[in-house]
């Protein structure tokens, strides 16, 4: 297992460096900050300066060379409009995101676990035909829409839930969870319901059947799971893919989160704090596409043979 | 290959184990998430007692450091409620009044002598002197901080402050200075126990609030400083929230859950819930007459024709816009009463395309039409007005929306080459209040903001701006409406007027510099009987 | 080893030993039903059918009957609530601009539609391709791919598709490369999953000791068997386009005005929604619409094309709709 483990890791830091070039040509290529730092009237000399302060002036490897030399000794610069150590302000924002994207993705998970497997059990039944439709179009309604749509009737027309912000009790998170909750159980409804439907012809199934084991057992008990596996790798996907979720719930809700952080990040140009958060949500991903790989394997032995490297 | 049978007991001890961390998992997010959310409950239950005023802005403050108030998203929170300056401007009559400052003087061709208000002290205690006031002109003017403010209102100046005695302050200038007490207006006064070698994120100054906390990301909390000089302000207590979204700051107004909202949209607006105001700011088309098609001046004035005006004021931007015929608005000196907007001719404007067309003018080389993302509201059904109705008079135009910092570089020179012909939607302020500040931006031929101009042109400017009094407002006038008949670099749109939410709770009227410096001490409940 | 998205999980280890390999696996050799007879049967997927050729025949030919209508504006027509009087064209309302939504709906079709189709053909061609190939062959090609896979995935996609537009115009053709190169990884890693467990299989090791090269072995026997999934995923993809296509409309860097998507449309609604409902509704109905109608329709296909699985469809409904988990002449 350590082995796997090791060589999982080892192969995967290789991708980071990547991703660490990517993201700093990337932003580079957007232009210079210089303008939207300094007011519109200032001269040529003082844009110069601002330039040579902020090492802007000197040519793109140097700026990389600079970057990763401080990076290695994990100092990822200073936020160009906050003034603060990118690092620490990526830190602070990052707990909010993770918060709200765990809650969501278990959330999920057991929400569809319960729905799925409820429709899986009679399929073509009244049941699943609305979960199903109830699943596929909740998986494909634009998430700002239902934001907004969410404010205006939850917070505004009756007045049941705050409307934005991180400020107030457990009811603040009900509408973001909920936007960020749409689509990935709406998928996974559909990914437990079509492996639960596989399992139950599967011959162990039969066995069990054979066995004497009530039509529940059979559902809730032994197809349950064996349908858990492509499920942790949907969910896995699913996962990564909340970082775009969580980009327009926090800009809408105002949470203070490393989406918005790093859409401020881009729209102001301020590539230091863009840097580190990127570098951070990498790193977590990596980090969980090795939770998902390692589950696997603890859960199939076969699993950590085929895996590459 | 064999299907896999559940009862293998390896697997039965890894799927446990796997079962169990999800759980822990699980039930340690759910717990450090009520754990965070009930944090901020007790601070937020205060609010609702009509103690607190809450209000909601469109961005957090990137700092409130006082040197870099000239920044809008800063300045909001800092100007005239966490420090002050010496004197002020009053945004509707433009007279200079004394804050910090009683009175000034020029004593000396270059120096001015300002008298400091006595028994003034800082939030933290410290009384205030002419020292400070030194001190606090030395550290955003002189110093090495590169504050945003020394750049915005000073630009290489370099100035020599003394403070003769506790009450008496000389500023010493290179060169004569008519305006100095007006720069000084952007200088805000911190105390002089205040970092020179970095910028601070929580300042500390002389006026009617101070920073209690500043939970980043989250909001920033305010308290009445019960040893401030002036008239005390009605609220104890104040907090900034920010969301990027109008809808949202609407609601919240709607809902309750703040008492005032910057930028709001006249769409998702109550009506009963908003105030209008003239924020100065004009919007125009900026044509660059450097290239083909809008090298012509024909081509440019028939796009001024073709301009419906008064429908984008009514159908997209809620009615609340005037037609502009000029780049600044009534009130700032050099605006021409006489100018009235173009009229909506379609028919002539065609036929003055058609005209330039015959000539060997290339019309139907694609224009691109440069707008901002957020510049106001309907920004973006404006940008499609325009479009179709530049091409339906015979143009080929296409939109390009861009965010701050790409419009940044059409705005402002060096120009971006090799992009043909662009008209940029621009949105002027002139907070300054004379139109010296609008030509020399964006009518001078060599402007920073300007794409072309005639020497002409530029000699009236140049003439106008050594004039004073009625002479100087005269003369500016005769250049804009100069302007208008030879250049006609810019298609006029509205002179726009910001929509501010309020509650019905609160009292308060803003003014053109609201967007810029709101003074919560202006803010009151309202009296009894307003619903 | 990881298959995102197949919401028939067919990596499901359990799974695989169902599944035919290839046409050797049919059981019993009779001429299967035609398929618009088993679509018949099938009433939510031929309802789905409907109304997926009808977006697309509007998408394709719908341009050619509103003229200009949908980039026509009228100031003074703004904000019309859906009605009869104001003729065909004023059925569904007006927008702010005075256009008619009907036209518009009919207008963004098509650019919908031609941003969704490339950009998923292009990753589903793409990734398979890479991951049939790593798959097959494993070792170091196969753990190449799988970095690069790696590298994209862990990019957030919405936040590289805001940069890469600022840097390059947000063109339809660069939202349709942007939107398929993050996607490639999904289709990568699913075909390299089934491609790696498939050459092991003994047909596959017959053809490969008949001397067949690898590129005709991925071709004739890999693909087939990985095709079904492939496309399923690549459904669900379509609705991830149109999503993301319509959140970069929201961040203001999707399709450009006066061009219009059915996403640029809910974007751009989202302000209206308390005095104009019809602006963002109807859009957002439309792409749920489709994209719960191509699922449907995918999940019909991979049971019709799916030899152990098309006795499903063959059913009386009455039966079918009264069946238990496990059919009894399953167990037996």
């Amino acid at each position: 297992m350590t082995s796997f483990l090791r060589k999982r890791i080892i192969s995967s830091a290789i991708p980071l460096v990547f991703v660490v070039l990517g993201v700093f040509c990337l932003a580079r290529l957007t232009g210079s900050p210089v303008d939207l730092y300094l007011p519109l009237s200032a001269t040529p000399q003082q844009r110069a300066e601002f330039s040579a302060a902020h090492g802007f002036d000197d040519s793109i490897p140097v700026q990389l060379w600079d970057y990763l030399t401080n990076a290695a000794q994990l100092d990822f610069g200073t936020s160009l409009r906050t003034g603060e150590p990118a690092g620490t302000m990526v830190l602070d924002a990052f707990p909010v995101t993770l918060q709200l994207a765990g809650v969501t993705m278990l959330l999920a998970i057991l929400g569809a676990l319960l729905v799925g497997s409820l429709a899986a059990y009679r399929p073509n039944s009244l049941i699943d035909r609305i979960a199903g439709l109830l699943s596929m179009t909740a998986a494909s309604i634009p998430d700002f829409w239902f934001a907004i749509v969410g404010v205006l009737v939850f917070g505004v027309g009756l007045d049941w839930l705050p409307t934005s912000g991180t400020l107030g009790g457990p009811e603040i998170w009900v509408l973001p969870i909920a936007t960020l909750l749409i689509r990935p159980f709406g998928v996974l409804v559909q990914v437990v319901r079509g492996s639960m439907v596989g399992a139950l012809s599967a011959p162990y199934v039969k066995v069990a059947r054979s066995k004497g084991a009530g039509p529940k057992r059979v559902v809730f008990g032994h197809a349950l799971r064996n349908s858990i596996t492509p499920v942790l790798t949907v969910a896995g996907d699913l996962t990564v893919g909340l970082v775009n979720g969580a980009v327009i719930v926090e800009t809408i809700f105002g949470w203070p989160g490393i989406g918005k952080l790093m859409i401020d990040s881009i729209l102001q140009r301020d590539f230091a704090v863009l840097q580190a958060a990127v570098l951070l949500t990498a790193v977590t991903i990596f980090a969980l596409n090795i939770l998902v790989d390692v589950c696997h394997a603890l859960i199939d032995p076969r699993v950590r043979q085929a895996v590459p490297a | 290959m064999k299907s896999s049978v559940p009862s293998s007991p390896r697997r039965e001890r890894g799927r446990a184990h796997t079962v169990l961390a999800l759980l822990t998992i699980g039930t340690m997010l759910l717990t450090s998430a009520c754990a965070v959310a009930n944090s901020d409950a007790a601070g937020d239950a205060g609010s609702a007692d009509g103690r607190t005023l809450r209000l909601v802005l469109t961005q957090e403050p990137p700092t409130l450091e006082p040197c870099e108030s000239s920044l809008t998203a800063t300045g909001v929170v800092v100007r005239s409620n966490i420090t002050e300056p010496l004197v002020e401007r009053d945004p509707t009559s433009g007279k200079l009044d004394p804050l910090l400052a009683t009175g000034w003087r020029q004593t000396k061709p270059t120096t001015w002598t300002f008298d400091i208000r006595p028994g003034v002290t800082f939030q933290n205690g410290q009384p205030f002197t002419a020292k400070d006031a030194a001190f606090s002109i030395d550290r955003a003017v002189n110093s090495d901080l590169a504050c945003n403010v020394d750049g915005y209102v000073f630009g290489d100046e370099k100035l020599e402050v003394h403070a003769v005695s506790p009450t008496r302050l000389t500023v010493t200038t290179e060169k004569t200075d008519p305006i100095l007490p007006l720069r000084l207006s952007f200088v805000e006064i911190v105390p002089r126990t205040t970092s020179t070698k970095a910028k601070v994120r929580i300042p500390i100054g002389t006026g009617p609030y101070a920073v209690t906390s500043w939970q980043t990301g989250v909001s920033i909390s305010l308290a009445r400083n019960e040893n401030y000089w002036g008239k005390a302000p009605a609220y104890p207590r104040a907090r900034y929230v920010w969301r990027s979204d109008a809808s949202v700051r609407a609601a919240m107004i709607d809902k309750g859950e703040a008492d005032i909202a910057t930028a709001l949209d006249h769409t998702s607006a109550d009506k009963g819930n908003t105030v209008a105001y003239p924020n100065n700011e004009t919007t125009a088309l900026r044509l660059d007459g450097r290239e083909a098609p809008l090298n012509d001046i024909r081509v440019r004035k028939a796009i001024g024709m073709a301009v419906d005006r008064e429908g984008i004021i009514e159908a997209l931007l809620g009615g609340l816009a005037k037609p502009a015929a000029q780049l600044v608005p009534p009130g700032v000196v050099g605006h021409n009463d006489d100018l009235a907007p173009v009229p909506y001719r379609v028919a002539a404007a065609r036929a003055l395309v058609k005209q330039a067309a015959d000539d060997g003018v290339p019309v139907h080389r694609q224009i691109t039409l440069v707008a901002r993302n957020g510049m106001f509201a309907g920004i973006s059904e404006v940008a499609e007005a325009l479009q179709y109705e530049m091409d339906r008079v015979g143009l080929n135009v296409r939109i390009r929306m861009a965010d701050t910092a790409t419009h940044l570089q059409y705005q402002l020179r060096p120009l971006p080459r090799n992009v043909g012909p662009v008209a940029l939607l621009i949105m002027h302020g002139n907070q300054a209040g004379d139109a010296a500040f609008t030509t020399s931006q964006y009518l001078v031929s060599d402007g920073p903001q300007s794409t072309f101009g005639t020497k002409e042109l530029d000699r009236r400017i140049a003439a106008a701006d050594a004039l004073s009094g009625k002479a100087r407002e005269k003369a500016f006038a005769e250049v804009l409406g100069y302007q208008n008949e030879t250049v006609a670099q810019y298609a006029y749109l509205a002179h726009m007027r910001g929509l501010l939410g309020l509650s019905p709770k609160v009292r308060y009227r803003p003014d053109s510099a609201t967007g810029d410096e709101m003074r919560l001490a202006e803010v009151g409940p309202a009296r009894a009987g307003r619903h | 080893m990881t298959d995102p998205a197949d919401p028939t999980g067919s990596t499901d280890p359990t799974d695989s030993a169902d599944r035919p390999s290839g046409a050797a696996a049919v059981p019993s050799r009779q001429r299967p039903p035609r398929w618009w007879l088993l679509l018949g049967r099938d009433r939510a997927a031929a309802v789905a059918a409907v109304i997926l050729a009808g977006v697309f025949l509007v998408a394709l030919f719908g341009r050619l009957f509103i003229g200009d209508r949908a980039v026509r504006q009228d100031l003074r027509a703004s904000l019309r609530p859906p009605s009869l009087d104001h003729g065909f064209y004023g059925l569904l309302g007006t927008d702010v601009l005075g256009r008619s939504v009907l036209a518009r709906l009919v207008d963004a079709a098509g650019t919908t539609l031609s941003i969704a189709v490339p950009a998923v053909l292009c990753s589903l061609l793409i990734g398979s391709a890479l991951g049939l190939w790593a798959g097959y062959h494993g070792g170091m090609r196969e753990n190449v791919a799988m970095r690069v896979a790696d590298v994209i995935l862990s990019f957030p996609s919405l936040l590289i598709a805001v940069v890469v537009l600022y840097v390059f115009a947000p063109s339809a053709m660069n939202i349709v490369l942007i939107l398929a190169v993050a996607r490639v990884p999904v289709y990568l890693r699913t075909a390299r999953a089934e491609s790696a467990e498939l050459r092991s299989r003994l047909f596959v090791d017959a053809a490969r000791t008949f001397g067949t090269p690898s590129r005709n072995i991925i071709y004739r026997h890999i693909l087939p068997i990985a095709l079904p999934t492939l496309l399923t995923v690549a459904t669900l993809d379509f609705c991830f386009v149109m999503l993301t296509e319509s959140s970069l409309s929201f961040l203001g860097i999707g399709i450009q005005p006066p061009d219009v998507s059915w996403g640029l449309m809910v974007a751009q609604g989202r302000q209206y929604l308390q005095t104009a409902w019809w602006i963002a509704v109807l859009p957002g109905v439309a792409i749920v619409l489709t994209t719960v109608s191509a699922t449907v329709l995918a999940a019909w296909v991979r049971l019709a094309t799916d030899p152990a699985q098309r006795w499903r469809l063959t059913l009386p409904r009455k039966r079918r709709g009264n069946r238990a988990a496990v059919p009894s002449e399953m167990i037996a």
